[in-house]
């Protein structure tokens, strides 16, 4: 146990404490003690409103469309047997890494990419632009790509879920005479709600903390427009030199994933262990 | 067949086409030669220029320095990391230890917050302490970041195992050592496998620490190198990034398709 409390204390929770002093001191040479200044940046600070308002919309679209989507999947190809090969085209990308996702969907979305090309020849060509330089359009397509990588998991997760649904009820609703839908509505959907809270929480913690993807293909740019807060913390830290509010975004960033992280933490824990 | 199942079938069929599309784009226009590459996406496989591509970007980008590098820092740290936390989740569970929950949650609480949280602390201590730029440093924050998340699901393991053998081998005179090695580690066998390859995986598709503890190029891992030859997009030219981009998504994808069994009950562990 010794070398675990060791490295985690050493590694990580001493880093922390020191981002937390950190952020409460300014970037000037001698760096005083400032208060809450690195803080109420985020009110003055455009960059850093956009980048709330980009880290919202990582939020609702990492948890919506993996959630939707995987669900749908999972069961759609649950029951016949040739929609495994489906099912495999949708958990691939799965085993990519962020910074592989970013490279493939830079050859889709750059400007003489495969999505211009597509649109091109179907005569939608007043449709094709460069779609990661205009917000938010370029951070809705990234959120997608995302989703892309992402699904698989949910997908996953959500079969072994399926499956461990003892067949016997649906019998019983199928007696008693519920149609698909209503099966799936009153017997799936509320045995799934385990696996509906893990991916929900999965997907709500990563969504915060994505980065890979967004600093490979845009840097968070053009300008700032795509930051998130991940990468804004990374930004001011080691682009802008402004260790202080890199910090504090940290911070923030920190409070509101323990606060998400608490969604599924709270039936997940038995922390006593008995 | 009913109407209801045309329409399943069909959505099936279409999403899984979308899905597909890029994964085709991206193993069709690698295996095009750089030098045909005509600006515009292919989307049938013609010349195939793939091992060209791969040996450019393997050369162009150092991805082949970077691809040692990575396999060390995720063989390595995966390893440390499951023993290192199979041994505190023995300790905390099996051994009659005082303050458990304590030591649980300042171990666990290492996977919940955020990596941005560490890595410049980290940076201004490595930049001092020497460890800047070299493979230990790498390997020594790898494993810390895979210890807290492999120590909670051996943890959960290890509390669904008998405790019946383990005292039994005590009331025989066996060391704690001993009763780890010979009955712990063999019985949480299953569960040490699916954790390393999670932390590998993890390790492996790593981006963050690599650009920023690291700037030689004989010690980036393989991301940090494939988000460098991305920077060179318009020089190197299409194919030869998504070669690339295929060669480092090879381990990833032959560890999932071969330890699939593992992988699923790896996040099974999560529930």
């Amino acid at each position: 146990m010794a070398p675990a409390v060791l490295l985690v204390v050493a590694f990580l929770l001493a880093p922390f404490v020191w981002t937390i002093y950190r952020s409460f001191f300014s970037d000037s040479r001698t760096s005083p003690f400032s208060w809450f200044d690195n803080y109420s940046r985020f009110a003055s600070d455009p960059a850093l409103t956009r980048s709330v308002q980009n880290t919202l919309m990582w939020v609702v679209g990492t948890v919506l469309l993996p959630f939707v989507l995987g669900l749908a999947i999972a069961c759609m190809t649950n029951a016949t047997r040739w929609s495994r090969a489906a099912r495999l085209c949708v958990v691939l990308p799965y085993a990519l890494s962020g910074a592989a996702v970013a490279v493939v969907w830079n050859f889709m979305l750059t400007t003489d990419g495969a999505v211009n090309q597509v649109l091109t020849n179907l005569h939608l060509g007043s449709l094709a632009h460069g779609w990661l330089l205009t917000w938010p359009g370029n951070t809705i397509v990234m959120i997608l790509a995302n989703a892309w990588q992402a699904t698989g998991v949910a997908v996953i997760l959500f079969l072994v879920g399926l499956q461990s649904i003892p067949p016997e009820t649906l019998e019983a609703g199928a007696l008693d005479g519920a149609g698909s839908w209503q099966q799936f509505r009153h017997i799936v959907l509320p045995q799934l709600r385990p696996v509906s809270i893990i991916v929900i929480g999965m997907s709500l913690v990563n969504g915060l903390k994505s980065f890979d993807l967004i600093w490979v293909l845009t840097q968070g740019g053009p300008g700032r427009a795509t930051e998130t807060l991940a990468v804004s913390m990374y930004n001011e830290t080691f682009l802008e030199l402004r260790p202080g509010v890199g910090a504090a975004i940290a911070v923030v960033l920190t409070v509101i994933v323990l606060a998400a992280s608490w969604l599924y933490l709270r039936r997940q824990l038995d922390v006593k262990g008995e | 067949m009913p109407l209801g199942r045309v329409l399943r079938n069909g959505t099936v069929v279409v999403l899984a086409v979308l899905w597909l599309v890029p994964t085709w784009l991206l193993v069709v226009n690698a295996l095009v030669p750089a030098g045909d590459y005509s600006g515009s996406p292919h989307w049938l496989p013609g010349h195939v220029g793939l091992f060209g591509n791969m040996s450019q970007a393997w050369d162009k980008a150092n991805l082949g320095p970077a691809f040692g590098n990575s396999a060390l820092y995720a063989t390595v740290s995966a390893v440390a990391a499951v023993v290192v936390a199979t041994g505190a989740a023995f300790a905390t569970v099996i051994m009659p230890v005082k303050r458990r929950v304590l030591w649980f949650w300042v171990i666990y609480s290492g996977t919940l917050l955020p990596l941005q949280v560490f890595i410049r602390p980290l940076f201004v201590s490595y930049a001092r302490s020497s460890l800047y730029d070299t493979q230990i440093g790498l390997v020594l924050i790898y494993t810390a970041i895979a210890v807290p998340f492999a120590f909670f699901v051996m943890r959960n393991y290890a509390l669904t195992l008998p405790r019946e053998v383990v005292e039994a081998a005590r009331m025989d005179g066996a060391s704690w050592w001993r009763v780890f090695w010979q009955i712990h580690v063999p019985l949480t066998r299953s569960a040490m496998i699916a954790v390393f390859v999670f932390q590998f995986v993890a390790v492996w598709n790593d981006l963050m620490f690599g650009i920023t503890l690291t700037t030689s190029r004989n010690i980036r891992p393989v991301m940090a190198a494939l988000a460098d030859l991305q920077g060179n997009y318009s020089n190197v030219g299409p194919p030869v990034v998504l070669a690339g981009a295929l060669l480092v998504s090879v381990p990833t994808l032959v560890l999932f398709v071969s330890a699939q069994r593992y992988f699923v009950s790896s996040l099974k562990i999560h529930q």
